[in-house]
């Protein structure tokens, strides 16, 4: 009979924490309904990045049209909205200073006449932010105007020269064909155009994954540590490995089911495409809860008591934000935050999770690989830990 | 330390766990715990034999708990040796730590389980099975009256209904010994009384008790007190040997129909001789305190005495101070005079580790 009395205290650990957690209505509402509410309002409300107004200065004496209606190819080209054409350049500057445009565009004055004489004019493009990312987008922005610009004025100068082309013999080329020989068009190879929710919410999913496990299993290792029944579990017959392990196994289930009903809100409300094969989804999903859950336990084990414990999952959360690629792509920064962004199993969750869900197949199996990695070393850290806890005699 | 005095075990079902020698169920051997300099026990030796209470008494702070945790494992000792039932706490093995029950100072149960639920899942981390659990946890919450809220959230029951649920946590899988940091603590008179009939059937069983408390009254209840104050052991006998103890053998109140002065009294020439060693206390003028190491009567010489100054004895009875009083005279007695020896100890100790 003795060899029944593993299992026995196995699940009572399973049990307990289970039911500790489910009678806690408001942490499972906060669990389940929370995440699908913030997911839905960023769907939803997410609307991507707003056009650029900007304000073109075409001085009087530059040869180009004054009319805001002839830049109107550039609008429908770049993602720039003009908001209006001015001669002069102070008030374009105020309106920029006080944030009713983000750029303005000022054009050489006498561009025409220096492209006829076979000189380069200058294009400046003024914009007036902080953002380091802003900045960058709107240089790419100014980059594209330019262009745009001078397709403009070549297109201008061979519509004046071809008849007198044609006369010499020379075939007639159209303007707009001398002016950009090549044009690109892209074509997206995705299988899906999923919408701003349908591409996010695989990664949210992910997240909340994490987040959940994590928060879960910190918060219960820490309660015990530091509440009494750590005392009588120092004295019960159970050793630390059979305590976390239950603790594994019911975090398991509570977060499965959780991500289950996620899953389901998912994709019947919010119409997330899922094209990937249920069961991988499934097993991409359980091995970031067990990579999760185990980091969960490792945090808990480290720290010096419950509100250090809950402060550690919050950071845990908010570095799989910024370097989870979740925002940003991982690729996005230098090698050693990269190393961090690996280190947290959201990284390889999110990758598989989208991959499966909106491409229906992933090349990156060998993720599954480094989340069970990551589950066992962090199991390992809260094992070696707890037991040190829990026969702390010296 | 004196001689550990035997004491009666009332009946036993001579419980021993497998493997272990039938000795005292609990002993300590000149063991000490320093917490960085600070000693918290000092040279504690004690036995507790099997199947009776031992209540560890003291102030707060006097090493009670430093003590049981000692007991438990959860501390090692920085000097001397601990055994319960056999073994080194530390080392303790599986099936040993199935015979341990026990219910710390702080235990706080798991407030979104039900009462039932929070001994059933100590049971089952102690070892007992699904067939014979459901039967144990019914038996113990109807021994501790909880049977009719066994299905509340153990954060809803009052005060005392928690502290008996702990209790029943703590002896649900049938301890061979139990040790219990302050259970009556925080809970009413009444309450305390019921908690320890429950103590005193288990021992009835057969079970082994340490069962500390701030409540010197409740030394009565025990079969041998250990008092504690500032890590030492101060007395370890019969809640009746304490006050023999204390009072320096059996004291007996007298009263007579004249004055009588207890100095010119222990002048006379019989109490001079007297074998009991009769030692007097003027109580008032009519009356004496008398203790002697004769059982709690008169000596004939001291009534011949007294009839030889002019009184007569016209009533006498057993004097029963309360254990307060017998507490606060053993600490004032033992803490006064060995204030200096102490102090000597402490300083060669704080010596011994710094060497180390």
């Amino acid at each position: 009979m003795s060899v029944l009395k593993g299992p026995t205290r196995f699940l009572a650990v399973v049990g307990k924490e289970i039911i500790s957690v489910i009678r806690r209505p408001g942490a499972l509402v906060s669990m389940i309904a929370g995440p699908f509410i913030i997911m839905a309002v960023f769907g939803l409300g997410y609307v991507g990045r707003p056009q650029y107004r900007a304000i073109l200065v075409i001085p009087p004496d530059s040869g180009l049209p004054q009319s805001a209606a002839e830049y109107q190819e550039i609008s429908d080209d770049t993602p720039v909205e003009i908001v209006g054409v001015m001669a002069d350049p102070a008030p374009a500057r105020a309106a920029l200073a006080d944030r009713r445009a983000d750029l303005i565009v000022i054009a050489p004055s006498d561009g025409e006449a220096r492209f006829k004489a076979g000189q380069q004019s200058v294009l400046v493009v003024e914009y007036n932010t902080e953002d380091p990312v802003s900045a960058i987008y709107a240089d790419t922005v100014a980059a594209q105007l330019s262009a745009e610009a001078n397709k403009l004025l070549i297109e201008r100068a061979v519509r004046a020269g071809t008849d007198q082309a044609a006369q010499a013999g020379i075939p007639k080329i159209p303007a707009e064909v001398i002016a950009e020989p090549t044009k690109a068009e892209a074509h997206n190879l995705a299988p899906t155009r999923p919408s701003v929710i349908a591409f996010f919410g695989p990664a949210v999913l992910a997240l909340i994954v994490q987040h959940m496990a994590v928060t879960l299993s910190a918060l219960s290792m820490s309660r015990e540590r530091f509440g009494g029944i750590i005392e009588v579990l120092r004295v019960a017959p159970i050793a630390a490995s059979a305590i976390l392990a239950g603790k594994l196994v019911a975090l398991l289930v509570l977060v499965g089911g959780t991500a289950g009903i996620l899953l389901g809100l998912m994709l019947v409300l919010l119409h997330v495409p899922m094209l990937g094969d249920p069961a991988q989804v499934v097993l991409s999903l359980a091995a970031l809860a067990v990579a999760s859950v185990s980091l969960g336990l490792a945090l808990s084990v480290l720290a010096d008591s419950e509100r250090q414990a809950v402060q550690l999952a919050l950071l845990a959360l908010l570095a799989s934000v910024f370097f989870g690629g979740f925002v940003l792509d991982l690729n996005d920064f230098a090698l050693p935050v990269r190393i961090i962004g690996n280190a947290l199993p959201v990284t390889h969750g999110i990758q598989l999770a989208q991959d499966l869900f909106l491409r229906g197949e992933t090349n990156q199996f060998w993720r599954l690989g480094v989340l069970a990695a990551m589950g066992l070393v962090f199991f390992a850290i809260a094992w070696l830990a707890y037991r040190r806890t829990l026969r702390a005699t010296a | 330390m004196s001689a550990t005095p035997s004491i009666a075990v009332r009946k036993t079902d001579d419980r021993v766990p497998l493997g272990v020698s039938a000795g005292p169920a609990i002993e300590l051997r000149e063991v000490s715990r320093r917490f960085n300099g600070t000693v918290a026990l000092r040279q504690v030796s004690l036995d507790v034999p099997r199947g009776s209470i031992l209540g560890l008494i003291g102030p707060s702070g006097s090493g009670k708990t430093t003590a049981v945790r000692l007991l438990t494992g959860i501390l090692a000792p920085t000097a001397g040796d601990v055994r319960v039932l056999g073994e080194q706490p530390r080392h303790f093995r599986r099936a040993t730590r199935e015979q341990i029950g026990y219910m710390p100072q702080g235990f706080l149960l798991y407030p979104e389980l039900t009462a039932a639920e929070n001994v059933d899942f100590m049971a089952s981390l102690f070892g007992l099975l699904f067939s014979h659990r459901r039967r144990r946890v019914r038996e113990v919450l109807e021994l501790l009256d909880l049977w009719t809220v066994r299905n509340r959230r153990a954060s809803a029951l009052s005060g005392g209904m928690q502290r008996r649920l702990e209790l029943a946590c703590a002896f649900v899988h049938d301890p061979a010994v139990l040790f219990l940091d302050e259970p009556t603590a925080g809970i009413d008179p009444l309450l305390r009384r019921s908690v320890w009939q429950e103590l005193q059937r288990l021992r009835d069983t057969g079970r082994t008790l340490l069962v500390t408390t701030q409540y010197v009254s409740e030394a009565e209840e025990c079969d041998r007190v250990a008092l504690l104050a500032e890590g030492r052991l101060i007395a370890l006998e019969a809640p009746e040997g304490l006050r023999r103890k204390a009072l320096g053998g059996d004291v007996v109140e007298i009263e007579t129909d004249a004055p009588v002065d207890a100095e010119a009294l222990t002048e006379h020439p019989v109490l001079l001789v007297d074998s009991a060693g009769t030692r007097l206390q003027q109580v008032g003028p009519r009356s004496l305190l008398a203790s002697s190491n004769n059982g709690a009567s008169v000596s004939p010489a001291l009534t011949e005495a007294i009839e030889a100054s002019g009184a007569h004895v016209v009533a006498m009875r057993e004097h029963r101070p309360s254990f307060d009083e017998v507490f606060a005279l053993l600490v004032e007695r033992e803490l006064g005079t060995d204030t200096t020896r102490a102090d000597a100890e402490s300083e060669r100790e704080a010596a011994d580790a710094d060497r180390t």
